[in-house]
């Protein structure tokens, strides 16, 4: 009998193994990448990259916490514009108005967050939604802070000794190495206790909030915190992002952004942080696949053709890959394991 | 209210008792569903080391008093002490935290892991895991993961389990089910268990099996509550019993008592 | 505050209302049968207006232009339902919410195939031109919108409430085994819950094209519209959308005057979360129907 529990629990530590080396396989993959692409692709890449970060928070809060925010542009948002304005007003360093930016949406996320998982499913989506709504409207109104609708221009690039990231080779590295260190994080998370108890409060994936509080865990508590951490990584891929494009205006950090992250989220797959890149590589390489390709087929009003195909292409893959597409990715990867 | 460690009279049994000895105090307590009176005024205590059983009728309030215990249900009327403490306005997750966990009815296992992991749940309580420390998987998480992996087994080992830890709560029989949601129970560590018709759906040797676990238990020293229908099997292991028929108490006392109890008797088969 | 100027704010507001409000209820015919989000929503509006349009400048004279338009819309609708949503039955509602979302990027790339970039106008109804009331201005098509409102609320009452049809569409979303028990299609109903939402969508385009002007992409503000009219009112009682949707409606026309710059495009969302907080249904929805 024991030998038997005892083999399974080497079976579990050798898929740990794996998925440690499947990390740095993933890494070394996407280090070497950008040598052998030219400028492009490799700003493209850094779109995935950001997208990924923002989707992996996505997933933890969809796939195992069992919540959901049609809102996230806002954290994404906040991120953003902390970093806009700070660094252009303000001429702070960058990297602490990054840091500055996650605290102020980490701290806005736990502070409505308490009173926000009084609601569920439907009316949770609506309040994250309504949430959405005042931040974009807030920021496009408070014309001398953040410049309304107009936005603000001439931020400038994050530097890290020497390096200047106004180049898009270096972004790339500093934007992958952070998904790779939150895909670490989240990962770690996921295998964890917290992890499991995430998953034993949700309800959609066939666990129990009554049965979880009954053992003693405050179902409030972890919602809330798995929101802030959510918050804090859109955050931290707003401000990136606000020195990469050089400029940000609310458009960008509305509906539109937050519906694109949980579609990400639920093409990749909510059963694992790993999904985040699948479904942020699905979505943006089809677009950019699109964009290309369609010009060559058929003439026409740029955008038309690769709207409707983007439209199509996302019922289709809603309806054949309920799961998302980590479930076509084999199970050692995405086994449960219990064991450190 | 209870003074300290002095002699009183329990005012339900009016047998003398040593006041810290009484583990759970259900005071008054009633309970409306809109119009329907579910409980009406139930008073009884539960000294610690008991198995005591409450038993009645369908529909007689009995898992709605389980439910008030453990926190699921706010307590419109009345009070429960558990120890010190006064058990009203405080969330599950709370009570939980001070010796109090509940076993369903229908179990309600974790479907999106495997058994092991439903009792490493758990073990939540046992365990001091942050968010912060998980993800950055430092040697105290790690050291975290061995301790709650090796306490989980050795509670699916208490309930014969172990076999079949690492798989699906699913491929399991019902009494086996039932087991695993007793071993997750046990898991937190609490002195008192509720437990919700745990004898329903079993056969006849689950039956036999779970009544020599909850011996078991006693003897380490749990004070298990139980709401059941089916009364013969526990006449006999309970200290205590309970009759409550349509949301009042009708009769308390030793198994033997109560089977002699003309009220308990009519209740059953009379005029209902 | 003068008189006109009260005036001018109250008809702007109960103009608003009605557009949060129809829009609202299109939402609420297909929530209620199917449990569907459909984000879609806006655009069969956009499709209503941009339809509407195209017939008008073909020469077809304004109100007959509607016909065709709503009857398209209707056909999208169905399409949506049949094509879209009734395979992913099965799926959750999150997927067939995400559902409708790929609908809109292929409905506005047709639009934007068909319609390019421009705004597109359409006179008032008959031409009725704006008129001056004790200092107000009404623009002619105000009370056209908020009559063919009226009109709208009081045929869904009436339907939901009295025709078997509509008590049929009722019953699948309360108690769809009670449904099926007495015969009652659900998937038939379904199906004409959203060719009612799309055909009732497109008339609402119709009606506010000339107030507003259509665009490919205006379907997205309109959706947030009508949702938030229906989170606000309860989605699941029709009287809470319209609730919602009036009340919506005035308060953003009040603030509209008196806050400067778009702060009072805070004020319908904020309102939305102050709601929701207090009462996590919305302010009318029956609690335990959700």
């Amino acid at each position: 009998m024991r030998m038997k529990a005892f083999r399974e629990i080497r079976s579990k530590m050798s898929s740990v193994k794996l998925q440690n080396r499947v990390v740095a396989l993933f890494t070394l993959v996407m280090m070497t990448i950008p040598l052998g692409i030219g400028p492009y692709p490799i700003s493209v890449m850094v779109d995935v990259g950001l997208y990924s970060i923002v989707t992996m928070g996505i997933i933890l809060l969809m796939g195992f916490a069992g919540q959901i925010s049609i809102g996230h542009a806002a954290f994404f948002g906040i991120g953003a514009y902390t970093s806009a304005i700070l660094t252009t007003h303000y001429q702070v360093s960058p990297w602490l108005a990054l840091f500055l930016g996650t605290v102020i949406s980490g701290g806005i996320a736990a502070a409505i967050g308490r009173a926000m998982f009084r609601l569920h499913g439907l009316m949770l989506a609506g309040i994250t939604l309504a949430m959405n709504l005042v931040f974009y409207h807030l920021v496009s109104s408070m014309v001398n802070i953040t410049g309304g609708a107009m936005g603000l221009m001439n931020i400038p690039p994050l530097m890290l000794g020497g390096f200047n990231f106004s180049r898009s080779f270096l972004t790339y590295y500093m934007v992958w190495i952070i998904a790779i260190v939150v895909l670490g994080f989240s990962l770690n998370l996921a295998d964890s206790q917290v992890g499991r108890v995430l998953r034993s409060m949700n309800i959609h994936a066939g666990g129990s909030e009554n049965a979880a509080q009954v053992l003693g865990i405050n179902v409030t508590r972890y919602k809330v915190q798995v929101f802030a951490i959510s918050a804090v990584y859109a955050s931290i891929a707003g401000s990136i992002y606000a020195h990469h494009a050089r400029v940000v205006e609310p458009g960008t950090f509305f509906i539109p952004f937050s519906v694109m992250v949980v579609i990400m989220a639920f093409l990749g797959g909510l059963r694992s942080p790993w999904g985040a890149f699948l479904g942020a590589g699905l979505m943006i390489g089809v677009r950019e696949l699109l964009w290309e390709i369609m010009p060559v087929f058929v003439t026409g009003i740029t955008g038309a053709y690769e709207l409707i195909a983007y439209g199509v292409i996302l019922v289709l893959a809603l309806l054949f890959l309920p799961r998302g597409l980590i479930s076509l990715v084999g199970k050692a990867f995405t086994k449960r394991r219990a064991v450190v | 209210m209870q003074t300290d460690s002095a002699v009183v009279k329990d005012t339900v049994t009016s047998k003398k008792v040593a006041s810290d000895k009484l583990l759970l105090k259900v005071e008054d307590v009633s309970m409306h569903f809109g119009v329907l009176a579910a409980l009406k005024g139930v008073s009884f205590s539960v000294p610690k080391g008991n198995i005591s059983v409450i038993i009645g009728p369908n529909g007689a309030g009995k898992s709605t008093l389980l439910k008030l215990i453990s926190g699921l249900l706010p307590l419109q009327q009345g009070e429960i002490w558990f120890k010190r403490h006064r058990l009203s306005r405080v969330p599950p997750h709370r009570i939980s935290a001070l010796g109090i966990t509940q076993l369903f009815q229908d179990v309600q296992l974790f479907s999106n892991m495997s058994v092991i992991e439903n009792v490493m749940v758990g073990c939540h309580l046992r365990t001091r895991a942050g968010f912060l420390s998980a993800g950055l998987r430092l040697p105290q998480a790690q050291a975290n993961e061995r301790r709650i992996l090796k306490r989980a087994m050795s509670k699916l080992s208490l309930v014969g389990l172990e076999q079949k830890a690492w798989d699906n709560p699913a491929s399991l029989s019902w009494g086996q089910q039932k087991l695993v949601g007793l071993a997750r129970a046990l898991a937190t560590g609490s002195e008192v268990l509720l437990l919700d018709e745990p004898y329903s759906g079993l056969l006849a040797d689950e039956i036999s099996k779970l009544n020599r676990l909850i011996i078991k238990l006693q003897r380490q020293g749990i004070t298990i509550l139980i709401v059941e229908h089916l009364t013969d099997v526990l006449m006999g292991i309970a200290n205590q019993v309970i009759v409550l028929d349509y949301g009042e108490k009708i009769a308390e006392g030793t198994p033997d008592e109560i089977q002699h109890n003309k009220l308990v008797i009519d209740a059953y088969l009379g005029s209902g | 505050m003068d008189f006109p100027s009260a005036l001018q704010i109250f008809i702007s507001g109960v103009n608003l209302g009605a557009i949060y409000t129809a829009i609202g209820l299109g939402f609420f015919i297909i929530y209620s049968v199917t449990r569907v989000i459909n984000l879609a929503q806006g655009d069969f509006v956009m499709m209503g207006g941009m339809l509407t349009v195209s017939f008008y400048n073909m020469g077809i004279p304004l109100i007959p232009s509607i016909i065709p338009a709503v009857v398209i819309t209707g056909l999208a609708g169905a399409g949506l339902y049949r094509f879209i949503i009734y395979p992913a039955r099965r799926y959750s509602r999150l997927t067939r919410l995400l559902l409708t979302v790929g609908f809109v990027f292929a409905v506005q790339g047709v639009a934007l195939l068909i319609w390019g970039w421009d705004f597109r106008g359409l006179p008032a109804f008959f031409n009725t031109p704006s008129i001056q009331l004790w200092g107000a201005t009404i623009f002619g098509q105000t009370p056209w919108v908020i009559g063919g409102m009226l009109v709208m609320v009081t045929g869904l009452f009436f339907f939901f409430g009295r025709t078997i049809q509509g008590k049929a569409l009722r019953a699948c979303a309360n108690e769809p085994l009670g449904a099926r028990t007495v015969g009652v299609n659900i998937d038939r109903m379904a199906l004409y819950s959203f060719i009612m939402a799309a055909g009732l969508g497109a008339v609402v385009g119709a009606m506010i094209t000339p107030l507003t002007m259509t665009s490919y992409n205006m379907g997205w503000p309109l959706t947030i519209k009508g949702l938030l009219a229906a989170f606000v009112g309860g989605v699941n009682r029709a009287e809470g959308v319209i609730l919602g949707g009036i009340t919506l409606g005035m308060i953003e026309a009040a603030t509209a005057g008196i806050v400067p710059g778009g702060y009072h495009n805070v004020i319908a969302p904020g309102i939305l979360i102050v709601v929701l907080l207090l009462r996590p249904h919305g302010i009318l929805a029956i609690v335990g129907k959700e």
